[in-house]
């Protein structure tokens, strides 16, 4: 019953979107293409949902041969467990509402149904990823997805921002592709086959390695996780996510903040079991790094959506930190609840963009040419409310994404304010009531957990940073709350246009707000697999002094155990109390979850406090802090100058080495060439006609001169006598009577 | 009498035929030369027939009687063939016939 489902997942967005293909081909247009997708997705969704009644505690795998070439096969099939469907149904509910609401907001687009036919594509390509088996697969995935992002990001290509942005985020993620790839060839080099799972899988093979091979697994592993920093947008690569915003608010909820960001996400966990201790401490490093980074730069932006997107590059962080310290549960289930509140989050910020919108609709309503004044105002042309342009980098921020134009939205949009609120809440890890606040502390509980077990060094700054983070994001988050929604409204104009968005848009709004709720949580606890992560065989204690239980394996596990624990009464029951381990495994490591939580909690109060003196009661004005801590500022203004670096080094580079090459080409090869073309034309030319003219013509014309001769010559045996003839062949029969008696 | 004297006579047959069709001027003639041929032929055939196989085998006699049928035969195609000739020359001298002459 579940192959049979999980065709039909993976059908109907294909579907869609082939209809869209064809019927472009035959020159036809599809009135209802929203539909169409919509539609195919909701019942992708719905599929989805009865695939979790049908998932087994042990994970199933159908495959089939794909490619045969001589020994090497290349095998393609589903592996279905309960993160796949869990995945799966994140992908589509998100998806789905997207879509709808994605009706509401691109509503009057000129190219209206290509973008539905796009976000079905996507959503195929995602499905793929989730559900394949094997590396190659979700290679595939992982490059159609790239390619459904490209599109996406660039779908208003009109704007030069947007193509540049789309050709950015492309080549970027194109670098940690590459990476990944080489990755996956030292993998197929080593073990012939790209497959993860079953007796000749990756899996089972890695583990059986010689000690001395295990550098190199940590290479691969390293390197397949190039792939995910480029997709994942973690630091250095993560430079194309913010500027990805420039495609449509909807997509940047779906592909930029849901799903395809979070495939690096889930390419980690599945890779988990080959994560040797080096390359989950370089993971987490990067991780815990990247969560810092984006936090700090998200501080000092005004463009709602490149907050937002910061936000997302650190959360991503988040998760790869928890994979790294080897809670690989909690880093998938921050994955999940991340998807709602933050599309929640985009969108709701979408709905912001689309009431100043809306307002210059009004405006026109008479105006025969409404549509194409919506389209202006939507791509590009802001001259008319140019007023607060601020420049950032040369690019301005769109005045209606400027949160300095907004505030005071609240009573004008009670919808969104109240659900951007409660993801709010959810991402600044406010305790107990909202989903992030568990995800965030089942990673850095777990992130402690190792820290405390390993004794290590590393985790414990690790554990710092992302403690640091927590704060940081409370702070920014509900600096984005209160100076948007809150306070006096700072343009008056502007401000008198808004509006509360329709129906079709707030309705996924308030599906999402449900689901940043705990109500998610209950899938992970459904889920037996929670209780039996992968067993990271490969993993080596690192110090000796280690108690005997607390090797890598037992720790990954009792921190996943734990987690499931912490996070509320459902998993006690869904576990069944039985099990003694399991609870002294929750009593040993009840402490670093126990210290975590406190320390989250505390530093999520401190970042709220803070935002809300800064932003709210204006008790300290933030210029002032601003110009006392100018350089760091100027840091964090600069995005820690990231962009400057790769233009000012990389980018330069690769012109300087293009100029040297052209020089090299103009001077050099030029010369060589135009130097053997004179020679040729004055001298071999002449030669070799002449040469022609002799030589060569002499030769044919001899040759046919005794041709003739010798023919004239010749014909003189035919003399037509009938005799001759006769006589000649009885002469030739005698002689050959003589020759064969000779012999 | 043995099979030699049958053999030199065929041989002495088969040399004037040959003589003939060499040196005689009229296509007639040529013909005859031929026939003598054909009939060293049959003379042969005969001859090791009744000396060189079972007596009870007459194979090479009833060839030879088959020779003398396409002999006629022959002979028939061959003087229709001159008559051509004669109408398209006006003349039957082979050496005088020489339009593919080289």
């Amino acid at each position: 019953m579940t192959v049979p489902l999980i065709s039909i997942i993976l059908l109907c967005p294909l579907a869609a979107f082939a209809i869209f293909g064809l019927l472009s081909l035959a020159k036809r247009r599809i009135p209802r293409q929203d539909y169409i997708s919509t539609g195919a997705m909701l019942i992708a969704l719905i599929c989805s949902l009865l695939l979790l009644q049908q998932v087994a505690p042990k994970p199933e795998i159908h495959t089939a041969e794909w490619i045969s070439v001589g020994k090497v096969n290349f095998s393609m099939g589903f592996y279905l467990d309960s993160v796949t469907v869990i995945m799966l149904i994140v992908v589509t509910l998100v998806s789905s509402l997207v879509h709808i609401f994605s009706m509401g907001y691109m509503s009057g687009d000129a190219r209206y149904s290509r973008f539905f036919a796009y976000l079905s594509l996507f959503s195929f390509s995602m499905l793929f990823l989730v559900v394949s088996d094997n590396l190659l697969g979700i290679y595939i995935g992982w490059e159609l997805v790239g390619l459904c992002s490209y599109l996406l990001i660039g779908f208003w290509f009109e704007k030069d921002s947007a193509a540049n942005a789309c050709k950015k985020a492309f080549l970027t993620t194109r670098v940690g592709d590459i990476g990944m790839f080489i990755g996956m060839m030292m993998l197929f080099y080593r073990f012939g086959t790209l497959g993860l799972h079953g007796d000749s899988g990756i899996f089972e093979l890695a583990p059986k390695l010689p000690p001395g091979e295990m550098a190199w697994l940590s290479v691969a592993g390293v390197l397949i996780f190039c792939g995910a920093v480029g997709k994942s947008a973690q630091v250095p690569l993560h430079t194309w996510l913010p500027d990805a915003m420039e495609g449509p608010t909807p997509v940047s909820a779906l592909i930029h903040a849901a799903t395809m960001v979070a495939a690096g996400v889930y390419l980690t966990a599945r890779m988990f079991p080959i994560l040797t201790e080096t390359s989950s401490l370089v993971i987490a490093y990067i991780g815990g790094i990247t969560a810092i980074v984006a936090a700090t730069i998200a501080i000092v932006r005004f463009d709602i959506k490149r907050v937002l997107a910061y936000s997302t590059v650190s959360q991503l962080g988040y998760m790869m930190l928890g994979i790294g310290a080897g809670s690989y549960v909690a880093g998938l289930f921050h994955l999940t609840t991340h998807a709602f509140f933050k599309a929640l989050l985009f969108l709701g910020s979408g709905s912001v963009i689309h009431a100043f919108h809306a307002m210059h609709g009004h405006h026109d309503d008479e105006d025969a040419h409404h549509d194409s004044v919506h389209e202006l105002d939507k791509h590009g042309t802001h001259e008319h409310v140019g007023d607060n342009l601020v420049h950032e980098h040369g690019s301005e921020i769109p005045p209606d994404q400027d949160m300095r134009n907004m505030g005071g939205l609240r009573h004008k949009m009670p919808i969104t304010f109240a659900t951007m609120l409660i993801a709010t809440l959810s991402i600044s890890g406010v305790p107990f009531l909202f989903s992030g606040f568990w995800s965030k502390d089942a990673i850095l509980g777990g992130v402690l957990d190792r820290a405390m077990a390993w004794n290590s060094a590393h985790y414990y700054i690790l554990f710092g940073l992302a403690l640091l983070a927590a704060g940081i994001t409370a702070f920014y988050m509900f600096r984005l709350i209160f100076m948007t929604f809150f306070g006096a409204p700072r343009n008056q104009q502007m401000h008198e246009m808004a509006h509360e968005s329709p129906k079709v848009m707030t309705i996924p709004l308030i599906v999402l707000a449900i689901l940043s709720f705990p109500v998610v949580n209950v899938l992970w606890f459904n889920a037996d697999y929670v209780i039996v992560p992968p067993q990271s065989h490969i993993s080596q204690p690192a110090h000796a002094h280690l108690d005997s239980e607390a090797t890598p394996e037992n720790a990954s596990k009792r921190t996943d155990i734990a987690s499931a624990l912490f996070w509320g009464s459902e998993a006690r029951a869904a576990e069944g109390e039985g099990d003694d381990s399991t609870h002294a495994a929750e009593e040993h490591h009840s402490p670093a979850h126990r210290i975590a939580m406190v320390l989250s909690i505390c530093v999520a109060g401190l970042g709220i406090l803070l935002s809300w003196l800064f932003y709210h009661k204006h008790r300290f004005a933030a210029e002032s802090v601003t110009n006392r801590f100018r350089p760091l500022y100027n840091l964090f203004w600069h995005k820690y100058y990231f962009d400057e670096f790769y233009d000012g080094v990389l980018v330069a580079l690769t012109v300087w080495k293009a100029r040297l090459f052209a020089q090299f080409d103009l001077s050099v090869v030029d010369g060589i060439v135009n130097g053997v073309g004179l020679v040729t034309r004055e001298f071999l030319a002449a030669f070799a006609g002449a040469f022609d003219n002799r030589v060569v013509d002499g030769i044919v014309n001899r040759v046919a001169q005794v041709t003739w001769a010798v023919g004239g010559r010749i014909r003189r045996i035919q003399t037509g006598e009938i005799q001759t003839y006769l006589l000649v062949v009885l002469a030739g029969i005698v002689v050959l009577v003589l020759l064969f008696r000779a012999l | 009498m043995t099979l030699q004297h049958y053999l030199v006579i065929s041989a002495l047959l088969f040399t004037l035929g040959i003589f003939a069709v060499l040196t005689r001027r009229n296509a007639i003639s040529i013909l005859m030369g031929i026939e003598l041929i054909l009939n060293s032929c049959n003379l042969n055939f005969a001859a090791f027939s009744r000396f060189a196989t079972p007596l009870e085998n007459i194979d090479g006699q009833i060839i030879s009687i088959f020779g003398i049928v396409l002999a006629a035969a022959e002979a028939a195609v061959f003087l229709a063939i001159i008559l051509a000739i004669y109408r398209e020359f006006g003349s039957i001298r082979p050496n005088e016939i020489d339009t593919l002459k080289g």
